[in-house]
């Protein structure tokens, strides 16, 4: 039997170099179009890893993955933060949009822990995203993290700093963030697709303009700074 | 009516191997302490030519590593109880009937689906206890023994449905496996009444006056013609098992065999009660009245025997055993009600949530409670306080409508001095303000006062931390959040 280059195409796993893959599996969508339009199917995957890379803290690193993680616990499925670097603090996440009864919050004591947990909650399927920092970059326990996450159907993300961009890595996507004069700047160097030509800037979170005034109004009685 | 009888052969010797069948000969004995007799032997006691009746002393002889136990009619008792308890799933008449239990479960056809279904899921239930017993279904309990008793012994009996068709199924079998008195039996084999065909034709006013009205309405009973009541067993409103191993168990894989003998045995009684447990006590015993004590508890009422076994392995998978294991004892003190969970073909929000609920069970079993948790919104405007954990299993809370500045991702567990040039305060580099002051202030209620001026600053790199100037005390510089 012969198969057309066209039938070939359609087949799960398989593209044109030069084209995104077709995802086949449900994505989320970014809530950035510009972001959407660089990554297959047009969102973040779900049942595979997703890896970001960044060095700097604090650059929107999580908050740019609001509005898919708000979107990733429909269907009453939890978000998982496993073993975040710090506590992720209510009223921002409930102000981004994030259902707080959603969040799972997940400190092991140790690296095997950490581990265990991020594979339990990937692989039981009751999780519409784990978010997962892990203080270890071995390939096979990376690995086992791709199986568990192919398993289940949850947007997968993996916190690492850039170092590991020179590492290989089992995940489908990588993107690498930094900050770019007030702007978040997304690469991304590996994706089902062709290279990415120009990094995508997104100008989100904060203006960066010292001593603007505040932009926000509480309710309670706030001193505001006037310019 | 249609009765279902399990008799369970060699049941001391069943009892003492149902945490796993041991390799060396092993004989029950009873009898007077001096001349003690063998009741049952295993496998390999009885290869070794050891058999039932001989003095115990003989089967030393025979056997030389033999292991003796004493019968214990109390754990039998116990035993067949439990047993009623568990076939409580299957009817709701349920009860102990010499060496088995008989069940009624005429009504009980339909939900699963007739006889032969019903019996083999009984089979396939008794198995995964770790017994294995003959079954018999007849119109009658005692017939139903009877023709459990003559599967025990290797007779082909097909059960029988009718009443009408009863005789017929009976007349071949031998009177001996009825409960009757010895004398009683071997003056019947004198007079040549050995099979029930012969003891049926004798006139029933006759048989009552030679051999007693109970030997009369016996056979009135088995065949239908006097009523037979049956009181169904009623369970205590606990569960208890207890199981000793066949050997000492040095690791706590070795447990979960035996132990998940025990937990489908409670599924089981559980399911008769339409109930759930939602604490269980592990007890394993080491001996010499050591023991360790293993919690299991659920956020809702569980009984299926796997899930609880997953929770108990990721439990045990983290004690260290002072000793080795020699016997487990399973209580749950409350049987709660248990609400039965709907399946459906589709994943639905319904299945999400006990998918849920078990993730977070599973977690909390490894992990420990206070490292699974919820957050919620708390009840302050103070930055330390108005969040809070909520316990493993996440409830909708109400969610107070407050217009909050933008906040850190990133909530630092206290905050941290910052070092400062001039006036500046720096992480990595001087920080610059983005947004602020923000004033927040007041709490003298419960003594945990701040005045605090809270600023958005980013450093050169763009990173942007949440700091506040305290101005109460030091005057300082702090980092409490990060905008990640």
């Amino acid at each position: 039997m012969r198969a057309t280059v066209a039938q070939l195409a359609q087949l799960p796993g398989v593209w044109r170099g030069g084209e995104l893959e077709h995802a086949a599996k449900p994505v989320v969508a970014t809530g950035y179009d510009a972001l959407d339009r660089e990554l297959p199917g047009g969102g973040w995957p779900t049942g595979t890893l997703t890896e970001v890379l960044h060095d700097a803290v604090g650059i929107g690193e999580v908050s740019f993955l609001a509005g898919a993680l708000a979107r990733a616990c429909v269907d009453d499925r939890l978000i998982a933060w496993i073993d975040p670097p710090h506590l992720p603090y209510a009223p921002a996440l409930a102000h981004s949009g994030i259902a707080l009864e959603r969040c799972l919050v997940v400190r092991p004591a140790h690296r095997e822990d950490s581990l265990w947990a991020a594979e339990q909650a990937l692989r039981s399927g009751a999780c519409g995203a784990v978010l997962f920092w892990l203080a270890h970059d071995e390939y096979a326990w990376l690995r086992r993290l791709q199986m568990a996450a192919e398993a289940g159907r949850a947007m997968a993300v993996l916190f690492r700093s850039t170092a590991a961009e020179r590492l290989s890595t089992p995940a489908h996507l990588r993107v690498a963030l930094a900050r770019e004069e007030g702007a978040l700047q997304i690469r991304i160097p590996k994706r089902r697709g062709p290279p990415l030509a120009a990094p995508i800037t997104l100008s989100i979170g904060r203006s960066s303009a010292p001593g603007s005034p505040a932009i926000f109004a509480p309710a309670h009685p706030v001193l505001v700074a006037v310019a | 009516m249609l009765w279902v009888a399990l008799e369970l052969p060699a049941l001391p010797l069943q009892i003492a191997e149902r945490a796993g069948a041991s390799r060396d000969p092993l004989v029950i004995s009873e009898g007077p302490e001096q001349r003690p007799v063998v009741v049952c032997a295993n496998e390999a006691a009885v290869a070794a030519g050891v058999r039932e009746g001989q003095a115990v002393a003989a089967a030393k002889a025979l056997a030389g590593d033999l292991r003796v136990l004493p019968r214990n009619p109390e754990a039998e008792r116990q035993a067949l109880e439990r047993l009623a308890a568990w076939a409580a799933q299957f009817t709701p008449m349920s009860c102990v009937d010499g060496q088995g239990i008989v069940l009624e479960v005429e009504s009980s056809l339909k939900l699963f689906a007739g006889h032969a279904k019903l019996s083999s899921a009984i089979r396939r239930g008794i198995h995964e206890l770790g017994f294995h017993a003959a079954i018999g279904i007849a119109p009658t309990p005692l017939a139903a023994r009877l023709f459990a008793r003559a599967e025990a012994r290797g007779l082909q009996v097909r059960s029988c449905l009718e009443l009408a068709g009863l005789r017929e199924r009976v007349v071949d079998l031998p009177l001996f496996l009825l409960d009757w008195p010895a004398e009683t039996l071997a003056h019947l084999t004198d007079l040549g009444v050995l099979r029930l065909r012969d003891m049926l034709e004798l006139p029933t006013e006759g048989v009552a006056r030679r051999f007693g009205p109970a030997i009369a309405v016996c056979l009135g009973r088995l065949m239908g013609t006097l009523a037979d009541p049956r009181v169904p067993y009623a369970p205590p409103p606990r569960f208890r098992s207890r199981l000793e191993l066949p050997a000492e168990a040095d690791g706590v894989e070795a447990l979960l065999f035996p132990l998940r003998r025990m937990l489908v045995e409670m599924e089981g009684t559980l399911r008769g009660r339409g109930a759930g447990v939602q604490q269980l006590v592990l007890w394993l015993e080491h001996g010499r009245k050591l023991r360790t004590r293993v919690d299991l508890e659920f956020a809702s009422p569980e009984r299926e025997a796997d899930f609880i076994l997953s929770i108990a392995r990721e439990k045990l998978g983290r004690i260290t055993l002072s000793a080795a294991t020699i016997a487990l004892d399973l209580r749950a003190d409350a049987l709660l009600t248990y609400a039965p969970r709907e399946s459906t073909w589709l994943p639905g929000a319904r299945e999400q949530a006990i998918g849920r609920e078990r993730l977070i069970e599973r977690l909390a079993a490894r992990l420990g409670r206070e490292r699974v948790f919820g957050i919620a919104i708390g009840d302050d405007h103070r930055p330390d306080r108005n969040w809070k954990t909520v316990s493993g299993t996440i409830s909708r809370e109400i969610v107070p409508d407050t217009v909050f500045a933008e906040r850190p991702t990133w909530l630092l567990n206290r905050p941290q001095r910052l070092i400062t040039r001039g006036d500046t305060p720096s992480v990595q580099g001087d920080l610059s303000f983005i947004a602020g002051p923000e004033r927040i202030e007041s709490g003298w209620w419960d003594g945990a006062e701040v005045r605090r001026d809270y600023y958005m600053a980013a450093n050169p790199r763009g990173e942007t931390f949440w700091i506040f100037r305290e101005h109460r005390g030091d005057q300082g510089w702090y980092l409490h959040g990060v905008f990640a």
